[in-house]
Parts: C-alpha cells; sequence; structure tokens
C-alpha cells in the first residue's frame, strides 16, 4: 500500500527540489518506494537523506501545521544550540518509528555525536543533510558504527532525551524501550504493536498517513526550496525541526508519534523489500524493528491482564503484504501461502524455528475477476528444465545472448529451443518478454501437449450413489437431492460431454439404464450383495446432453418410487463396488448419500459407538480411524481409476464417518455432515452446497507435485489426496475449495543461496476437455536470523499447517496429547523468541511476541476448542468431529481462520436505524431530505457489516441483536432485552415460541428485508458452504450454549482456558526454563 | 466388433479425437494404442501408404483411411467385415469433415477435438451388432471396392521404416568406408612410390654431389 501512494506524490516532489531537496526529500523517497534496484544508493545516500527528511516529515505533520516549518529562521535561531539535540535524537526516535532500518540505523549513528558533544556536532550533522556530497562521509560511519556497536552505543545515547519521550506516549512500554542495544529498535517495534492494539482507528488508515506526509513535505520542499541555498538552508532546515519537535514532545505529543510510525512503516518497509535482492545482508538491521512488537500483558499476571488490549483478529485474515511486495513475480498468496518467507539458512536455525515450516497451496483459488490466471501454448513441447523438470518461469535467468537458461531451482544450464528463442538486451530482460506472461507472471497456465496424458482427456463425469432406505425417505433427503440435481443438471461443467449415472441402494442394489432412446428409465435390481457384477455393459453411465429427458424423469421420480420403503437395511460396501465397476472406465466424481450405518456385505460397520470409558486410555484414538480396511481400499482403488469421493452423510444416528469420511480423504473428496437432517430445515444447506459441489469448475484427473530449490524439501504432505511416489499428490479432482500443506525441512546443513524458489505445478484435465498444466512459482529469501524469520511469518499458513498436524495427531493419540502438542509448539516459540529480545524483557512482567504472530496465541487457542480437538466424550458427537476434521483438513486459510475466529457482529442498531431512516422516507412532506439520507444509509450498511466484536459473553449486550458467522452456519442471538418490536418483525407474530422450530424467512417489513439482506450478503462472500440461520435466545438453554457459546472462543468454556488465562498461561510457561 | 477409434492429423501425427470408453474388453489396450500411435508416426512421415489400408495386428486388425490430411484408424475384430469396418470409417469423416473440418490445421493441442467422441459412441453403437437389418443390407451394397484395400501385416508396415532406416545406414557407412578405403588407398600408393624410387634417388644424389665437389676442388 505504501508503495502505490507514495510513488505519484512523490514524483512531483523531485523536480521541484533541485539543489536541496535532491538528496533530502526526494531521493529518501523515491529510492524506497519505487523500489528500484539501487541497493547501494540505498544503503548510502538515502540513509542521510531520510534523516534529514524525516525532521522535516515528523516536524511538518506532527506539530499539525507548516508555520514552524514556514519560518524556520527566527525561532530556531534562538533554539539552535541546545534544542537541535534534542531534536535530533528526537528526529531519530521518529525516524525509526517509520521503521526503516537503515534510517533507524544511521540515526542511530547520527545520534550519538549529540551526547558526547552537546555543542559543535549538530550543525555538522545537520549541515550533512542538505549538502548532497557530505552526506556520503556522513552516512557511511553511521551504518558501521550501528554495526558493529549497536549494543553499545545505542544506549548511552537514547535514554536522556528520549526515554522521556517514549514514555509519554506510553508508560506501560517504557521499562522494555529503553533496556539494550537493540533498544531502539524495540522501542519503534512496540509503537506499531501499541497503535494496533490501542489506536486501531489510527492503525486502520495508514495509507493516509503517508499521503499527507508526502503532501506536506511536498509543499514544504518547493518553499524551502525557493527561499534559499542548500547550504545556507543547512543551517535553517535543522531547526525547524527541532523547534516543530521539541513542541511536539511537550505538548500533544503521544498521539502523532504513535500514528506516524503505524502510517509510514509499511511504505518503508516495502522499501526495504522493493530492493530484494540484498535483504540478506540487510537482514541483520531489519530484524530489530519490524518483528519486535511488545504486546504487553501489563503488570502481574492474572491480576492486571487487560482484556481489551490482547490482539484479536477482527480484520479476518491478513495476509503479511512484505512477502508479496519482495518479489513481485511470485504468484499471489491466494495460491500459495508459506508459514514462514524466510527460509533458514541452517539446520540448527531451523530447528530453533518450532512452528511447523512448510506451505499451504490452494491451486485452484478463485480469483477475482481481471486476474485470471494467464494461458500459455507452446507449440513445440513446454520448456522445463532437463534435470529438475521445473517449467520455465520469471525467476529463470537467461544467459548466453539469450540461448541458454538457468534453471532457478537446480541451477543448471538448459539450452532454449530455437523456436523460443529471442535475443536478450543489456540487462539480461528477454526482448519478448511482454509477450511472454510464464516470464512475468508467477501463475500461469499452459497447454499440455500429447506426453502429458495417458489417454485423451475424460469428460466430466458425476456419478450418484444414493441410499433410499427408510430414513433416507423420512427426512426429506430424497426429495430435496432429486430437486437439486435436477436443477442443476443445465449447470454441469463440460456442455456436451458430460457423463452422468445413478445408483440407489437399501438391503439391495438398483442400477438405472438410462439409454436416450427409452421412455423411462429401466430399474434393475441385483440382490446377490457377495458378488456384485454389472447387470448392462453401457447405458449405466449416459451421456446427459442425449439421455436428458430419460434422466430427469428418473430424478422426478425418485422420491415417490421409494416413499414407501420400509428397507432399513444398507449395502453401502456392495453398492460402492457397483459403483466403481461402472466408473472405473472413465473415472469421474462419485457423490455418496448416505443416511444410516452400512450394515450389509462388505464394508459392513458395528455401531462401535462413543464410549465414554475409551476416553482418556490409550486406545482413545482409535474409534476416530476407520474401522475396516475395505475403505481405505476401495480408496485406493478410486484413486488409481481417477475416481473421487464426496460424502454426504445425513444421518442423526451414529454412522461412523470415521470410516466414510476416509474415501474422500484418500480421493480428494469432501465430506459434507448434516447431523439430524431435516428438509424443512436443511433444504437451503443441502440445496447450496450440492450445488455448489455439482457446478464449481473442477479439475479431473489430476496430479500435483511442489518442487523446491537444492537444500530444502518437502517432507510430509497434508490434506486429502493419496500420495502416489514420494512427492506426487494423486487428485481425481480439485477445485477451488480445496488446499493442501505440505511441510518442508531442510536437507543440507548449511543453504548458500540467497534464495530459494517454490514451484506448484497442477497437471490437470479441465472440464472442457483440455489437459492443461497450473504452475505457480514463488521465491523466498533465505536468511541467517531467526527474528527475520520471525518477522516473515506467516500467521494464517501456520495456522493451517498446525491444525492439520493437531488432527492427525488425534487420529494416533489423545485429544489432550494434541492440543498440549499445539500449546507446546507456541510456547516454544514465543520461548525462542522472548530468548532472542531477552534483555529488554526480563524487567517486567510482559510477554513478547513478534507482530507478525500476535494473533497465533487467540488462533491457537481457537484451534484447541474447534469441534475436532474440543474437550472430551461429551463435548462434541464422535461424528461431528469426524466430519469437522476431514473438513477442516481441506479448507483453505481463510475459511479456516474464519471458522477458528468467526465474525460477531452487531445489528439491531443499525435496523433500528435504518427502519427509522425509513419512516422519514415515507414521509411526503420531506421529500427532500431523502435524496440526502439516502446515501447515508448506505453508508451505514458498509460500516455496519465490517465491525467486528471480540468473541466472548461481554459483547454480547441484552438489548442486541447479533450475527453470528464462522462460515459454516450464522446464530442470530437476540438479547433478553431486544425491542419485541425487532422479534417480532423478525420471527412473525408467534415470537414468543420456541426457535429451534421456527427459521428466519423474508416477511414484509422492513427490519426483516434488511436482515436477510445482510445475511445474503454475507453469504455472497463467502459461498464455499452454505451458513445455514439458527436462532437463539439469551438464556434459551442449552441451545444457546450449543449453538453460540461454546463458539466464543475467548470465554471459558468447560475445562478450557479463557483468552486472558491462556495468554497467562503460556506467558508462564514461556517464563520457566526460559 | 469395432474396439478402438482414432483419428489423427496425418501431416504430423496429432491426435485429434479417441474413442473414450475404447477397449474395455481388450486385454492390453496399451499396446494397441502404442501400436497405432507408431503407425501415426509412420504415416506422418511421409512414407506415401495408399489412402485406404488394412493392417493385421495379433487377433485384431487396423483399418484406416486417409482423407484431406486426416487419418481415422478403427481396430476390429478379424471376424468383423472388412466393409463395414471402412463403411464406419466413412460416416465419421462425412460428419468429421461436416464440423471441424475448417478447423483441423489450426488445431494446436492433442485431443483439440475431444467433443467428437460423443459421435463416435453413437456411431459405434450402430454397427456394433452385425446382424442388424440396416448394417445386412449396408453389407450387400457394393459402395466401393473393399476387395482392392490392401491388407499387410503390422510388423511389416512398422518394419518397414525400421527397414529403410537400416538400409539408409547401411549405405551411409559403406560410403564413409569406401571413403576411408580410397584415401587408404592413395596413402598406400603413395608409399609404395617412394619405396620405389627412394634407393635411386638417393645414389644419384651422392653421384651429384661427388660430382660437384669434384667439379669445385679439382
Amino acid at each position: 500500500m505504501g508503495t502505490e501512494n507514495p510513488n505519484p506524490r512523490n514524483y512531483p516532489l523531485r523536480p521541484a527540489a533541485t539543489p536541496f531537496a535532491s538528496p533530502q526529500s526526494s531521493t529518501p523517497f523515491a529510492s524506497p518506494q519505487s523500489s528500484t534496484p539501487f541497493a547501494s544508493q540505498q544503503s548510502s545516500t538515502p540513509f542521510a537523506s531520510q534523516q534529514s527528511s524525516t525532521p522535516f516529515l515528523s516536524s511538518g505533520p506532527v506539530v499539525g501545521s507548516e508555520a514552524p516549518v514556514f519560518r524556520p529562521g527566527p525561532p530556531s535561531a534562538s533554539n539552535f544550540p541546545a534544542p537541535p539535540f534534542s531534536g535530533g535524537p528526537l528526529v531519530g526516535t521518529e525516524a525509526p518509528a517509520f521503521r526503516l532500518p537503515p534510517s533507524s540505523r544511521s540515526s542511530e549513528g547520527v545520534r550519538p555525536p549529540p551526547p558526547p558533544s552537546s555543542g559543535g556536532p549538530p550543525t555538522s550533522g545537520f549541515q550533512s543533510f542538505p549538502n548532497p556530497p557530505m552526506p556520503s562521509a556522513g552516512q557511511v560511519p553511521p551504518p558501521q558504527i550501528s554495526h558493529t556497536g549497536r549494543p553499545a552505543f545505542a544506549p548511552p545515547t537514547r535514554p536522556p532525551p528520549d526515554q522521556h519521550f517514549f514514555s509519554a506516549p506510553r508508560p506501560s512500554s517504557q521499562p522494555t524501550s529503553p533496556p539494550t542495544g537493540t533498544s531502539y529498535a524495540a522501542g519503534r517495534g512496540i509503537y506499531p504493536g501499541y497503535a494496533n492494539m490501542q489506536l486501531n482507528s489510527v492503525s486502520q488508515d495508514p495509507p493516509m498517513q503517508p499521503a499527507s506526509f508526502q503532501l506536506q513535505q511536498g509543499g514544504y520542499g518547493p518553499r524551502l526550496q525557493s527561499a534559499s541555498f542548500p547550504l545556507q538552508q543547512g543551517g535553517y532546515a535543522p531547526r525547524a525541526p527541532p523547534t516543530s519537535l521539541l513542541a511536539q514532545q511537550r505538548g500533544y505529543a503521544p498521539i502523532p508519534p504513535v500514528s506516524t510510525p503505524s502510517g509510514i512503516y509499511p511504505g518503508n518497509q516495502f522499501q526495504q523489500h522493493g530492493i530484494a535482492p540484498p535483504v540478506a545482508a540487510q537482514q541483520g538491521l531489519a530484524e530489530d524493528f519490524s518483528s519486535l512488537s511488545l504486546g504487553s500483558i501489563p503488570g502481574s499476571f492474572d491480576a492486571g491482564l487487560d482484556n481489551t488490549a490482547l490482539p484479536r483478529p477482527l480484520d479476518g485474515d491478513v495476509e503479511p503484504k512484505c512477502f508479496a511486495d519482495m518479489y513481485e513475480m511470485n504468484c499471489k498468496s491466494r495460491f500459495l501461502r508459506l508459514t514462514t518467507s524466510g527460509i533458514p539458512n541452517s539446520q540448527s536455525l531451523a530447528s530453533r524455528w518450532h512452528l511447523p515450516m512448510g506451505a499451504v497451496v490452494c491451486p485452484l483459488a478463485e480469483t477475482p475477476p481481471g486476474e485470471e490466471v494467464p494461458i500459455v501454448n507452446f507449440a513445440t513441447g513446454i520448456i522445463r528444465c532437463r534435470r529438475c523438470r521445473t517449467y520455465v518461469n520469471p525467476y529463470v535467468a537467461f544467459t548466453d545472448n539469450g540461448r541458454k537458461w538457468r534453471c532457478n531451482i537446480c541451477s543448471l544450464l538448459n539450452d532454449v529451443p530455437s523456436d523460443y528463442f529471442a535475443q536478450v538486451d543489456a540487462s539480461g530482460r528477454r526482448v519478448d518478454l511482454d509477450q511472454r506472461p510464464e516470464l512475468i507472471k508467477g501463475s500461469v497456465e499452459f497447454i499440455a501437449p500429447a506426453e502429458y496424458m495417458v489417454r485423451p482427456p475424460m469428460p466430466p463425469l458425476y456419478f450418484f450413489l444414493i441410499d433410499v432406505s427408510i430414513s433416507a425417505v423420512k427426512s426429506g433427503m430424497l426429495e430435496v437431492m432429486a430437486q437439486t440435481i435436477r436443477s442443476c443438471l443445465d449447470n454441469l461443467p463440460g456442455s456436451t460431454r458430460t457423463q452422468i449415472g445413478f445408483i440407489t441402494y437399501d438391503s439391495t442394489i438398483h442400477f438405472y439404464n438410462m439409454k436416450s432412446s427409452l421412455p423411462q428409465p429401466q430399474m434393475m435390481v441385483i440382490s446377490d450383495l457377495d458378488d456384485v457384477f454389472v447387470p448392462l455393459p453401457d447405458d449405466l453411465l449416459v451421456n446427459l446432453s442425449e439421455s436428458r429427458s430419460v434422466v430427469e424423469a428418473f430424478l422426478d421420480s425418485l422420491p415417490s418410487m421409494f416413499q414407501d420403503n420400509m428397507n432399513v437395511e444398507s449395502a453401502f460396501g456392495p453398492a460402492l463396488k457397483a459403483a466403481f465397476l461402472v466408473m472405473s472406465q472413465l473415472g469421474g466424481k462419485l457423490l455418496i448419500f448416505q443416511n444410516t450405518l452400512p450394515s450389509l456385505g462388505a464394508g459392513r460397520l458395528k455401531l462401535r459407538g462413543d464410549d465414554i470409558r475409551i476416553y482418556g486410555t490409550d486406545k482413545e484414538h482409535t474409534i476416530r480411524l476407520p474401522e475396516d480396511s475395505f475403505y481405505k481400499q476401495m480408496a485406493a482403488d478410486f484413486t488409481k481409476y481417477q475416481i473421487a469421493v464426496n460424502v454426504y452423510a445425513f444421518s442423526d444416528k451414529y454412522t461412523d464417518i470415521a470410516s466414510l469420511g476416509t474415501l474422500a480423504k484418500y480421493t480428494g473428496g469432501q465430506v459434507y455432515y448434516y447431523p439430524n437432517f431435516q428438509a424443512s430445515i436443511h433444504k437451503d444447506k443441502l440445496k447450496h452446497e450440492l450445488s455448489r459441489d455439482l457446478t464449481r469448475e473442477t479439475a479431473w484427473e489430476a496430479v500435483m507435485r511442489i518442487r523446491c530449490g537444492k537444500g530444502v524439501r518437502f517432507t510430509s504432505y497434508h490434506g486429502n489426496f493419496m500420495l502416489r511416489s514420494t512427492d506426487l499428490l494423486a487428485l481425481p479432482a480439485v477445485d477451488c475449495d480445496k488446499a493442501y500443506a505440505a511441510q518442508l525441512s531442510l536437507e543440507e546443513t548449511l543453504l548458500t543461496t540467497p534464495t530459494v524458489y517454490f514451484q506448484v505445478a497442477l497437471l490437470y484435465t479441465s472440464s472442457s476437455g483440455e489437459r492443461r498444466i497450473r504452475v505457480h512459482t514463488a521465491a523466498a529469501p533465505v536468511v541467517a536470523d531467526l527474528g527475520e524469520m520471525y518477522r516473515l511469518a506467516d500467521t494464517g499458513a501456520i495456522i493451517s499447517l498446525l491444525s492439520r498436524l493437531a488432527i492427525e495427531k488425534t487420529l494416533s493419540s489423545k485429544l489432550e496429547e494434541a492440543r498440549n502438542a499445539i500449546q507446546l509448539r507456541i510456547v516454544k516459540a514465543l520461548r525462542e523468541y522472548r530468548n532472542l529480545y531477552a534483555v529488554q524483557h526480563r524487567l517486567s512482567g510482559r510477554m513478547i511476541y513478534p507482530e507478525s504472530l500476535k494473533f497465533l496465541p487467540l488462533y491457537g487457542l481457537a484451534l484447541c476448542k474447534s469441534l475436532p480437538l474440543r474437550g472430551g466424550y461429551s463435548d462434541v458427537q464422535l461424528d461431528e468431529r469426524s466430519a469437522a476434521a476431514y473438513t477442516m483438513m481441506a479448507l483453505p486459510v481463510k475459511s479456516l481462520l474464519k471458522l477458528l475466529y468467526p465474525n460477531l457482529v452487531r445489528v439491531d442498531e443499525y435496523l433500528v436505524k435504518v427502519s427509522l431512516l425509513r419512516s422519514c422516507f415515507l414521509c411526503w412532506s420531506m421529500i427532500w431530505y431523502v435524496s440526502y439520507l439516502l446515501p447515508m444509509s448506505s453508508q451505514t450498511e458498509e460500516f455496519d457489516t465490517k465491525k467486528r466484536l471480540p468473541l466472548t459473553v461481554e459483547s454480547l449486550d441484552t438489548r442486541g441483536l447479533y450475527i453470528f458467522d464462522d462460515g459454516f452456519r450464522f446464530v442470530v442471538w437476540f438479547g433478553k432485552a431486544l425491542s419485541p418490536d425487532i422479534t417480532k418483525n423478525l420471527v412473525g407474530e408467534d415470537f414468543a415460541t420456541d426457535f429451534s422450530k421456527v427459521s428466519l424467512s423474508q416477511r414484509d417489513n422492513y427490519v426483516s428485508r434488511k436482515i436477510m439482506e445482510i445475511l445474503n450478503q454475507y453469504r455472497k462472500s463467502d459461498p464455499s458452504y452454505f451458513q445455514l440461520c439458527h436462532l437463539v435466545r439469551q438464556g434459551d438453554q442449552p441451545r444457546e450454549g450449543f449453538f453460540l457459546l461454546t463458539s466464543l472462543v475467548e470465554d471459558q468454556t468447560g475445562g478450557a482456558n479463557g483468552y486472558a488465562d491462556w495468554m497467562s498461561l503460556l506467558y508462564r510457561q514461556v517464563q520457566q526454563n526460559a | 466388433m469395432v474396439k478402438l477409434t482414432m483419428i489423427a492429423r496425418a501431416i504430423d501425427g496429432l491426435p485429434l479425437v479417441e474413442g473414450l470408453d475404447d477397449g474395455r474388453d481388450v486385454q492390453d489396450t496399451e499396446f494397441y494404442k502404442q501400436q497405432v500411435k507408431a503407425l501415426f508416426k509412420n504415416l506422418a512421415r511421409g512414407q506415401n501408404e495408399p489412402s485406404r489400408m488394412s493392417i493385421e495386428t495379433g487377433p485384431y486388425i487396423f483399418h484406416y483411411i486417409i482423407e484431406e490430411r486426416v487419418c481415422y484408424l478403427t481396430m476390429c475384430d478379424r471376424a468383423y467385415p472388412k466393409k463395414l469396418a471402412f463403411q464406419y470409417l466413412e460416416d465419421l469423416k462425412n460428419e468429421f469433415e461436416r464440423v471441424y473440418g475448417n478447423q483441423i490445421e489450426t488445431a494446436a493441442r492433442p485431443y483439440a477435438f475431444i467433443k467428437f467422441d460423443t459421435f463416435i459412441q453413437k456411431t459405434k453403437k450402430m454397427y456394433q451388432d452385425t446382424t442388424t437389418q440396416r448394417n445386412i443390407s449396408k453389407l450387400n451394397d457394393e459402395l466401393y471396392e473393399v476387395h482392392q484395400i490392401m491388407t499387410r501385416n503390422v510388423q511389416e508396415v512398422l518394419g518397414v521404416g525400421e527397414k529403410l532406416d537400416q538400409v539408409s545406414q547401411m549405405s551411409s557407412r559403406l560410403t564413409s568406408e569406401s571413403r576411408m578405403y580410397a584415401d587408404r588407398a592413395k596413402d598406400l600408393n603413395r608409399q609404395a612410390l617412394i619405396k620405389k624410387w627412394a634407393p635411386v634417388a638417393v645414389v644419384l644424389g651422392v653421384v651429384f654431389l661427388l660430382l660437384y665437389v669434384r667439379n669445385r676442388f679439382w
């Protein structure tokens, strides 16, 4: 954000400020933001200039008026000798507030002079800024100083002037900031954190601030310039800032400084990354600033724990921007996220990073319009590395005048085929770069030539395996499902090639002949369950467009066909085999609708039940594992023949999802679970999710491989797929709602390359029958420093990987152990971080964590309270647990974070407001007013949906109406003292009745319409699942507890900790044996 | 009965369509598909094959026709009437040319016209049973002379290329060897010449030297 914003404003500056501004204002800003490749310059000139510019900057906006700046002469003259100093350092402290590593360092470097000789240095120091030639002399030393003697230098210099300055804004952080060498950094680090926590409003609109700075500076620069010559200015300029700073310091300083850092920070940080390659060299410095943030848990442990100060991800998932900006040609983070973008350079460093290291890949993530992945067709074979088979990507280097290219992953020199040859210009760029998306974009799709096909591309194929036993009919599932499929027939992908087929089963298996020439489908019943065979060679699987009328006739009659079926058995296993026989020729997608526990034939499952006695014993995990090896065997066969299985389970009783889900797990499928399905309630949910499953763009018969540079290796993969060889994931069907995680480990003891590259390649058949390869490439710097790893960490990816690891752990050990493992990892990570910054921290009872991981503890807590890991026997039904576990194994990062920390929004005020507005609206006499108010109402709406509340009971006001949204369901919570009008408007006259029987539907009044609008808006923004709306009244136990209270992750529920307790627990553990 | 159906561009062997659930009851589908691909490659190399041909392979027989630079190929049981098989290919050809005729040259990716396979499936079913009235009447038609279509063995056909390769290799080896031989022979000749005249030359040289010395000092 910083990059875009300042730039335009920046440019006007340059021409205007010739003598003075060139070093002072324009260079520093221009170079960082435009991210030009002047690494060297950046380190030399900009430093000094920044230094000089920062004073202006800070003074300008902070004091709020150009006045002091404008007439620098008179006041400064008097101030000059003494104040500049206080000003100088101050400036220094503010510059760091910008968090610009170099500048801060240099400022430190400059700062030292003042204390020793209070009189002289200021002038020299200041003169150096405006004087273009001087800076180099002035600047070169500072970095060096900071390099070597940072710790030693800083403390003495800073305390006198700064400390009290610092203390003004945030007394609590005072002890930490001064202590030691890195302390400046520390101090600076605090700012942003602080800003984020307590001044949310301020931190939320950072883009504004740089803008204003720039503007003011812009104004300032020219003026100054017009006033005088560089040298003269040298005298003047510094004076201005001091005065202003002084004022600031004594007066209302606190807030501005806080805002400044947060505002400027991004820009500067980017600057550092914009100049990506040298990052390695600068890392050591950068780490201090950005990564350390003191999230204070004030005072003694539990007593003074300030609940409001705890970090909360109320803005949802914030992707780490720095990574994307560092390497512009990387694929977008929606496709690939690394848990930390800083790859450790040695094994010892990696072992100190206690969080999982790896990547979360969502190869087919939905792209917003306009950002579609470009398609590339090489006429004669795809360009790949001979040795490691890497696809050509933006990071390959062309050498030998374009005749060779060096693979960025294995650094082998490959020949460029003659028809791909292009001249290389002086800077090493190919001249045809603009026409080659694969050399510019991190994500591309190649059209695969014939070598990538073992068989002609398969058509989209949907096969339905439907349980028609009594419970399926009674619950209404059959009818809803048949209707939904029928309504989706037009939208199935693949146009005329799509194939479709059905099998139904209870205690027997029913096949349907759907030959296009038949008027009605023919049903064939097979009751031999031991030796299943297919009664008809063809026509069980038919082309949809040809047999359309037969298929429709079948779906229309399906519910009535079985409406009197009293059969309670379920020959699931044999039916599965039958489906396999029919599908094995082509592969495709198998949708299973299962209502009861499989009771006949192979794959019969026992009611092994959710035995309370088994919890806490070593056998606990066995109930979460598939009971019968039949399922795993079937899943392996399915994958081999490119069949993906989606399981829809509906039973109110135990159906052993743990076993059924295995089918989905190893075939790249998905588990949908509707406990206690009632058509009247769950109809919409099933409808939406089934039709999304059927109509979303799907990639067929896919395989995926993640390649990475020398020295690192992906060791384990987590998600729903089958591993075909050590690193090849077989995915019979993939779509945008599936993500896969992989863990990374270091192979060599020492990485020598400055950058590690990752390449995700997904070879698939699109629904239109094209074979394609989707390639995502990303680069990540290798770092030598733990702090840098923390700074580049991505909480979302970490949590995603952590959750998958924890869920897998529940399959081999107790829930308790899985939870402890999460906790242990977080504690270890925080402890390591604490040791990194041990000195300043030991003084007071506070917990430190990197800015990038500020939500990690909270998400960790939420993870421990999530369905698969929560509590013990009585907390969650076993089936729900398993279903949730299968779902979470496949969720993309964003949905997972939303599930872990759902949105809670208050709506009653808004509803009342709009209804009031509406009454105004109806007043004819006030028609003129309407035009004025209408825009306002739309604004309030925007605001309303964004304002999320912390997930704790305290957020719930008894007079309020709240919507809770975790991506899978809505809970609408009615406070006790909520105005009855609203309730009446929403649920009708009988608002006193049991809410479990009432569903929210559109009523003919404004409030109801409005709330439906909000809900639909939410649904539209997250279409992967349908959020069924549950109404809950305050105090209406156990409903309230079940739906909402257990989901308020910050509260203490059952045996689990509340957020504050959790933090102090973590804190104590971090302190221990530290 | 039709087992496999494939359509490819004759100039470069790029597969355009393939019948989908082909080869369900064939044992080594992959083996035969490989053969077909090798055949296409042969054709693409421009060895001027006749535009209609039958090729025997194991228990099956390939029939193909080449029209408008597209090769339509099917694999049937040996017992399946040749006439019907070619009739089937003719049907495919007519429909394919009608629908995709103008796009054949520009097709860039393999299986670009995979949608055509639905038509293949449909047509195939019509030809499945040789005893239907429709097919019998077709058999009786004398649409064109299938008897004139050559039948060869697949080894032969695929072997032709190999043999040619061998021959050309051999001939090139021969030429290079003969050149070497010529060089050698020349060399030998020269050596023989030297051997023959060297003593004479030495004697003459000595004589002239003596003469020269005598003239000089005496």
